[in-house]
């Protein structure tokens, strides 16, 4: 009896405890984010939103591969297909903001049913491959139908007045952001969440359980194409042109790469990864050349190809010593905040 | 169209060979080897180095970059495939990726994105094929394959590649038997990264190559070529390659040229291996599961 009550009394402190943890942790970020957004100007907002989009992929690809086990490496078709639709209907039909994202998602939802629809068939490795040509496709084909998507001139996706300065436009980023990790919350916390575990683990035995595995599974790549293709209705109005040359092979791989450098199913790994991603490129080449010794060898040339290499060897590095990466190097610092909430995570 | 279906055939020598190299792999390791094509860009740049930028005599450049892309090889099974062995395929399969950028990476960072021209093995005109005009680089190639497809079937039938294939069927068993895991992991990893070097060695002279030249646009159709050939069969892989070749030359001619579709090389491979792994996932030469 005595002990019953002192570890509820334990669990309830622990609980607090990681409510406080909690909000700290959120405030922090939130700090993180306002900072640079309130007073670095247009070009830290522009980099903000760069930062939201790219995290949202991440998030999207962590539904699909973190929560339904399904390995894609053709993500660029769906947040692509949801550009070029974002970018179709703002400036052929002249469609408001809201309309453009929904098509793109809308757009991102059914591309990636179909490639679903293959996956059901097409399993582990051979399904990688399938992604990985379906994506080279999309890029080559789709994205260079020059009715639909202007050819190399690319697509244009004019900002609407009320989102027109990019501070704004970051905020819009960021609280879709949130819209995208509240669902990924309550996703891994309900009973959905606890299906596509089982199915990740063993379709099988999920089968046995009476979890309906082609359900969850055409879910699961539905959900991701529809955030994915969220996301790329973002990147358009971001960028205002959309070309086949944004949504590269290359850009596909490195974003799988940033989710795993994240950590499967670890939402802050994943948004910090990405971010970090996002980031980099744009960042690094000024940052170093502007220092004020150089080393010899090295000039502003070189500063542009180092962020891939830099990934790369993130990504290795994670692999070999941390597999559950960032989430992984998170965990003493996030363990007692989310313990006690934790759903259907393992 | 004559001209396109002999154009195929010797495109798809290349996918053939890289194709073989893939197969290897996957027998002996049930991995998808995704820095096949890179073992070649890496071999392809040595030479190149080698042979145009230092003016060293042509086989020098051959051997040295034979020799970087087995040393690669051998780097990478140390470094990236031993401590992996234990995790999940798809994990093994994102380092693969890994490592196919990061070699891209690294020829970008020393050699700039520029275009280069290989000399070829042997110089001299074109011959006229079904009225295409093919290069004898490109008989060469044909050639290599064929020879390098059977040799790696002959491979399969003796002690070692039999030892191999125990490895890969059950390591335990394998090694109980006196067969080291290790040495078989070494062993074949140095082997399919010499075959990639050949393939890239043979085919940076056909046309003008920058870095990441035999992933991007040779890494797909070579798993496609693997895929349809069975996966597990080396004269699959030889097949298959000669056969996506061709289907993809076919493709270019009748929806690029004659329906103006774009991507049509892409879109005709896509479409094969989709159709191939729906209808008959083990291939022409495949065993059942």
């Amino acid at each position: 009896m005595a002990t019953a009550t002192l570890v509820l009394t334990r669990v309830r402190i622990r609980g607090r405890i990681g409510l406080v943890l909690r909000v700290a942790l959120v405030l922090a970020a939130l700090a993180l984010v306002a900072y640079p957004l309130l007073y670095g100007g247009d070009v830290w907002a522009q980099r903000i939103s760069r930062a939201a989009i790219y995290a949202i992929i991440g998030l999207s690809i962590n539904t699909l591969t973190g929560h339904a086990g399904q390995i894609s490496l053709g993500h660029q078709a769906f947040v692509g297909i949801g550009a070029f639709f974002a970018a179709f209907t703002a400036s052929r039909l002249g469609a408001p903001l809201g309309f453009g994202l929904a098509a793109a998602a809308l757009a991102g939802t059914v591309t990636a049913l179909l490639v679903g629809m293959v996956a059901l068939r097409v399993t582990g490795l051979y399904l990688a491959l399938v992604t990985l040509a379906f994506g080279l496709t999309a890029e080559t084909t789709i994205f260079n139908w020059r009715e639909f998507t202007g050819g190399g001139a690319g697509a244009f996706a004019p900002r609407p007045a009320l989102v027109e300065t990019d501070f704004a436009y970051a905020v819009l980023c960021l609280g879709v952001l949130a819209l995208v990790l509240y669902a990924d919350w309550r996703l891994v916390s309900t009973k959905a969440g606890r299906a596509l575990a089982a199915v990740r683990n063993d379709e099988d035995i999920a089968a046995t359980l009476g979890v309906n595995v082609t359900g969850y599974k055409l879910g699961a790549f539905c959900l991701s194409g529809l955030i994915a293709g969220l996301a790329g209705g973002l990147f358009a109005y971001w960028n205002q042109v959309v070309q086949a040359l944004d949504f590269e092979f290359q850009v596909a791989l490195v974003w799988v790469l940033m989710t795993v450098v994240g950590g499967l199913r670890s939402r802050l790994g994943v948004v910090i990864a990405s971010s970090f991603f996002a980031l980099l490129p744009l960042t690094l080449p000024n940052f170093l050349s502007g220092l004020p010794w150089q080393p010899p060898f090295l000039n502003e040339a070189v500063y542009h190809v180092l962020p891939p290499f830099i990934v790369v060897v993130m990504l290795l590095v994670v692999l070999r010593f941390f597999p559950g990466g960032l989430g992984q190097l998170l965990a003493p610092v996030t363990g007692p905040a989310t313990r006690g909430s934790k759903g259907a995570r393992r | 169209m004559g001209a396109f279906f002999a154009l195929g055939l010797f495109q798809g020598a290349v996918y053939g060979l890289l194709a073989v190299g893939i197969v290897l792999v996957y027998k002996a390791k049930r991995v998808f080897n995704f820095a096949q094509g890179e073992f070649g860009g890496v071999a392809a740049f040595c030479a190149f180095y080698l042979t145009v930028s230092l003016g060293l005599p042509y086989w020098i450049g051959v051997v040295g970059g034979l020799a970087a892309a087995v040393a690669m090889g051998l780097a990478v099974e140390r470094v990236i495939v031993r401590p992996l062995e234990s995790s999940s395929r798809t994990i093994m399969l994102v380092a693969l990726v890994g490592v196919a950028l990061f070699a891209i990476a690294v020829t970008v960072l020393v050699a700039r994105p520029i275009p280069r021209v290989m000399p070829p093995i042997v110089e001299g005109g074109t011959v006229d094929i079904l009225g295409a005009a093919i290069l004898p680089q490109q008989l060469i190639l044909l050639a290599v394959l064929a020879v390098l497809a059977a040799a790696m079937a002959w491979f399969f039938r003796t002690d070692l590649g039999l030892a191999v294939l125990a490895s890969s069927q059950d390591l335990r068993a394998a090694q109980v038997v006196g067969i080291g895991p290790t040495a078989v992991s070494r062993l074949v990893w140095g082997m399919a990264a010499l075959l990639g070097g050949v393939a890239g060695l043979l085919y940076a002279p056909v046309g003008i190559f920058t870095p990441g030249f035999m992933t991007f646009t040779m890494l797909v159709p070579a798993f496609a070529a693997a895929v349809l050939g069975g996966m597990t069969s080396l004269p699959g892989a030889f097949i298959g390659g000669l056969a996506i070749g061709v289907v993809q030359n076919l493709g270019i001619y009748l929806l690029g040229q004659q329906l103006a579709v774009p991507g049509a090389a892409e879109l005709s491979v896509f479409a094969l291996l989709v159709l191939v792994l729906l209808i008959r996932p083990q291939g022409l030469f495949g065993k059942e599961a």
